[in-house]
């Protein structure tokens, strides 16, 4: 029988000493200074912001999606446009002597710990002057927490989750709507809608993939159902990515629900739907709450299977009706990245513009001085490419008041406004028609 | 609920379990003759159903077809697998060949994202695409055409062992490689053989499950862990155990999915310990 | 003599790193290879010495991060506290899970732990007292010791990672001369053979699973007081099981130095790809940290340790000429 020997202990420590010389060779590149001193009248070349995206991984997807928005966003505000939108007519940030943006991105693969030490790493390492990011709720909670720790604007564009603007935090700032106003947008479309066409709808099912997202979006559906006097029948949350869908569409079809609403991201919304076909099912309509209702893969991988849902969103092509410089944006988008903008690259794009304006007008990089600027933050709805009247943080939650959501219904793989009534670019078509009766 | 339901659940159930057979099929083969749990098995899946997807949306051809170039393909993946990797780690102990599967499928998740990007894809318009209805009961025409398709490759698969020189040259190398080399058994040719035949399995299953099943890069590691506790179920080596395993565990998905959706995959875990609590060498494992 | 010196240098270099280093990120790495080492450790006492393939440790990560999590947030119990019932609560779990489980051998066994880390983590999921699926925000508390939580500087974290890392160093070191650590070699060595000599085999292998789970679930709840937010996902990712795993096996399965050098090279490496190459979003840098571990797999499968013992062979061969073989 052996013993550890000396000798091998010995490899332990040189591991560790390995260990020690990775971790030095970590500090080895300084970051090029930020013109911190205020008393110095020239200003930097370039302003750092830190991104955390996940860029591997099952959301990556989504992630690029977002990273695509900010890219967009950057040059349209280092370059010249003219264009109805923050800073777009000059050449970088005017009141920094035209100093130019540059993004640092890193990678969270959708982990909380990794988006954290990511964050960390931007601040501290990379010198960023603000942050954003991080898509997944759970990361943006970690990595806000740092952000929050070390005094640095943290301005979040798509995370969802609502409790991430109630936990009184003094540097984070959320531009997007969060899944409550989602949930009120849809409910108030059902009422709407009774009242303005006489659809009756009495009741409604929910079915949640069972991760943070879904839990809440559930949890938000059941408050509202009970509030507007909807009768909830069916409750299902399914595991995330799961192989098969099929017992669960059973259990909806055998409660017959006016209408569902379904909370899924794009793997698992894709089965749903081809399960309803292959069990000729049809509520009088599905309400989705984006994610995978809102991927371009959604309509791209079901085809026609993909028309008449309805879903929430934060944005719509079709707002390019509306907003002049929304249309521009989204064309240079798709000649740019060669695919269409979505509601994820639309919000940080807009995001990133505000982040951009405020540290514009803090006229300096002084961390407070850009928390100052995005209190002040005003922009009007015609200066961004969003359906909202424009952007404004409360005062207490940073969350901004005038971020809303639209409804959407899908038709010919084309995403319509429907809802609210004032901005629908179509009649909406209620009920949707049976797996049998369409062409 | 009524026997319609019933009957439709207990059906939804088995399509899906003639599937997870097929996927185990393969990775019991190699289980069985190496002794080697493939970590990269779902990723072998992936492969194959990018290559159907490519084939689908590049030439028009429908996975259906397909089949017969991602068998052959995973069947080479298998063998270069082997050949680059395992081979070279024969006889170290298990743990440095999980370790080397493991690299194997990390890279091989995210060599699909860099060559093909995170996106979903998906066969549109399969040649049996929609559905038939009998008696009520609601068959997808990809599922049934899959589950019919996974239950001759898996036939194929058992005659091949257990009725063939080879088979049984395969079996003999599974039971003891020291002794079958003695007989004149050319293990190498063996070992080579059970990485192709059951990467091979998994070209075909991606194939198949191409039809109906949407494509991306992590798309493996849905099926992967389902495969493995087939295989533990029906017992490690055992292509029988693979089958009853696989149509077990889908049965019992689908049906608990039905009653509790949130708890579906617990309840298949349950299963699995049950069974091997009466039976450590899994149903038809042989120790 | 010597090695005393390269030891006690390497102590102090240790410790006074995060003072030449003041920048989080390096310390955070250096934290994460102590939380993953002495994980790897713990692994190493079931999987190493006992030879029992576990690929379920998150579970007892987890149970340690919610043990510890829920009892500051319901009872305001110190983490320290919540530190010791987490790992009770581990052991009491890892003899519950672990006395059926034990009935089965091998491959059997591994995919066991898979499946009941599952099971496990699907009841977090759907528990509402733990948070569900949204998990549980730990409650910011004033810094000091006694609250396991330090806002302006990541030493002292890296500090107490260092302090759990040594205690479990000289646990392994103890259990590889003790009685118990002769019983759980046997054990791996062959299980009948072991029987027969007198050994009660379910006994030592359900202590042997036992102390692993005290200490993975010590690094569950150093992490929970670490990062100050737990989810399902997040702590109980089979990404957890297999990298402890990894990490033992790539320094050298039932050795101290093993999981040790393990730890440093595979979370060097993925933090390392990540920052240099994650920011393409062309997931290059996940390929080329599995090319890298599918290359140390297939050139050294025995181990780091067994190649280096192998450098060093023609000397060690001298010595074994005049010693009569151990």
């Amino acid at each position: 029988m052996r013993r550890v020997s000396r000798r091998e202990f010995n490899l332990g420590l040189a591991g560790l000493i390995g260990g020690l010389a990775v971790g030095c060779a970590q500090t080895g590149t300084p970051a090029p200074a930020v013109g911190q001193q205020p008393s110095q009248p020239t200003f930097p070349k370039e302003i750092k912001v830190g991104a955390v995206y996940p860029l591997t991984g099952p959301a990556a997807s989504s992630g690029l999606d977002g990273r695509y928005g900010i890219e967009l966003a950057v040059e349209i505000i280092n370059g010249k446009y003219d264009l109805n939108l923050p800073l777009a007519r000059e050449e970088g940030l005017p009141n920094l002597g035209g100093a130019k943006i540059t993004v640092v991105w890193a990678d969270s693969q959708g982990s909380p710990e990794k988006g954290q030490a990511e964050a960390e790493r931007l601040i501290t390492q990379e010198k960023v002057v603000a942050l954003t990011g991080a898509y997944h709720s759970s990361v943006t909670a970690t990595a806000s927490q740092v952000a929050e720790r070390m005094g640095v604007p943290y301005v979040n564009f798509e995370s969802s989750s609502p409790s991430l603007t109630e936990r009184g935090f003094k540097w984070f700032f959320r531009t997007g709507p969060h899944d409550a106003i989602f949930g009120k947008n849809l409910f108030d479309m059902l009422r709407d809608l009774e009242k303005a066409k006489g659809i009756k709808v009495r009741t409604i099912g929910i079915v949640n993939e069972n991760t943070l997202y879904g839990t809440d979006a559930s949890k938000i559906t059941k408050q509202y159902a009970q509030e507007y006097g909807y009768q909830v029948v069916v409750d299902i949350a399914y595991p995330a990515n799961t192989s098969d869908v099929n017992s669960e569409v059973q259990r909806i079809k055998a409660a017959n629900p006016d209408v569902l609403f379904q909370v899924s991201y794009t793997s698992d919304l894709i089965l749903f739907i081809r399960t309803y076909k292959q069990l000729d099912y049809t509520p009088q309509m599905i309400l989705g709450y984006g994610a995978g209702f809102v991927d371009p893969q959604y309509t791209k991988t079901l085809g026609k299977d993909a028309d008449y849902a309805i879903t929430r969103a934060a944005w719509s092509a079709d707002i390019t009706q509306k907003r002049p410089a929304a249309k521009v944006i989204a064309e240079m988008f798709q000649q740019r990245f060669g695919q269409p903008m979505t509601e994820n690259s639309a919000r940080s794009f807009t995001g990133m513009l505000v982040l951009a304006d405020a540290i514009n007008r803090a006229k300096s990089l002084d961390p407070e001085a850009i928390r100052q600027a995005l209190l002040a933050t005003n922009i009007p709805g015609e200066q961004t490419v969003m359906p909202w009247p424009g952007v404004k943080f409360d005062e207490k939650t940073h969350q901004n008041i005038y971020a809303q959501g639209v409804n959407l219904q899908i038709i010919g793989g084309q995403y319509y406004t429907v809802w609210p009534f004032d901005l629908a670019t179509r009649e909406i078509v209620w009920p949707m028609p049976k797996w049998g009766q369409r062409q | 609920m009524t026997a319609e339901l019933l009957i439709q659940v207990v059906v939804s159930g088995l399509l899906i379990g003639f599937v997870f057979a097929l996927i185990s099929v393969g990775l019991t083969l190699i289980f069985g003759v190496m002794d080697i749990v493939n970590f990269a098995h779902g990723e072998f899946l992936m492969l194959a159903m990018f290559t159907a997807f490519w084939l689908y949306a590049l030439f028009g051809v429908d996975p259906l077809f397909s089949v017969l170039a991602c068998g052959p393909l995973l069947f080479l993946v298998g063998v270069l697998t082997h050949k680059l990797l395992i081979k070279h780690i024969l006889n170290a102990p298990m743990l440095a060949q999980i370790f080397c599967t493991f690299g194997l499928s990390v890279f091989l998740k995210s060599l699909a994202q860099f060559l093909w990007g995170p996106n979903f894809r998906s066969v549109t318009e399969p040649l049996l695409g929609g559905r038939i209805e009998l008696f009520g009961v609601f068959f997808g025409l990809p599922q049934v055409t899959a589950a019919l398709g996974a239950v001759a490759a898996t036939g194929a698969v058992y005659l091949l062992i257990y009725r063939t020189e080879l088979g049984r040259a395969l079996q003999a190398t599974s039971e003891d490689r020291q002794t079958a080399a003695l007989m004149g058994i050319d293990t190498e040719k063996m070992f080579t053989l059970a990485w192709g035949i059951g990467a091979g399995c998994v070209g075909v299953a991606g194939a198949l499950l191409a039809m109906f099943y949407y494509i991306y890069p992590e798309v493996g590691t849905i099926f992967a862990l389902t495969s493995y506790v087939v295989v533990a179920l029906g017992g490690f080596g055992s292509v029988t155990g693979a089958l009853v395993g696989g149509l077990i565990i889908g049965l019992v998905q689908v049906v608990s999915g039905f009653f509790s959706p949130a708890f579906k995959m617990v309840v298949v875990y349950l299963v699995y310990l049950a069974v091997i609590l009466i039976r450590p060498q899994g149903l038809f494992g042989r120790w | 003599m010597v090695r005393f010196l390269g030891l006690g240098l390497l102590l102090l270099g240790l410790l006074l790193f995060p003072l030449a280093v003041e920048l989080p990120y390096p310390q955070h790495v250096m934290i994460l290879i102590f939380l993953y080492a002495m994980m790897g450790l713990a692994w190493n006492i079931i999987g190493g010495y006992a030879g029992q393939v576990s690929l379920g440790d998150a579970t007892y990560f987890g149970i340690g991060a919610y043990t510890t999590a829920i009892l500051l947030r319901e009872l305001n119990l110190s983490p320290w506290v919540g530190m010791a019932l987490g790992a009770l609560n581990a052991v009491v779990v890892s003899l519950v899970l672990g006395y059926p489980c034990f009935r089965v051998r091998g491959h059997y066994f591994a995919i066991a732990t898979i499946a009941l880390n599952e099971i496990v983590a699907t009841i977090f999921t759907n528990w509402d007292f733990v948070g569900g699926a949204v998990g549980i925000y730990v409650p910011i508390l004033p810094e000091s010791f006694v609250n396991l939580q330090f806002h302006r500087s990541k030493a002292p974290y890296y500090y107490i990672a260092l302090g759990m890392l040594i205690l479990v160093i000289l646990l392994n070191l103890w259990l590889s001369r003790s009685r118990l650590g002769y019983y759980f070699r046997a054990i791996r060595a062959d299980q009948d053979a072991a029987r027969a000599l007198g050994i009660d085999i379910t006994r030592y292998k359900l202590i042997a699973y036992a102390l692993t789970a005290a200490i993975t679930s010590l690094g569950g709840s150093f992490y929970a007081m670490y990062v100050l937010y737990i989810d399902p996902t997040s702590v109980f990712a089979f990404s957890i099981s297999l990298l402890v795993v990894l990490v033992a096996v790539l320094g050298g399965v039932g050795t101290v130095a093993g999981p040790i050098l393990g730890s440093v090279i595979l979370i060097s490496l993925s933090e390392g790809t990540r920052v240099l190459l994650g920011g393409t979003g062309r997931a290059l840098d996940v390929a080329i940290y599995g090319l890298l571990v599918m290359a140390i797999s297939v050139l050294q499968p025995q181990g780091l340790v067994a190649w280096f013992r192998a450098l060093r062979q023609p000397k060690a061969r001298e010595v074994k000429v005049g010693r009569a073989p151990s």
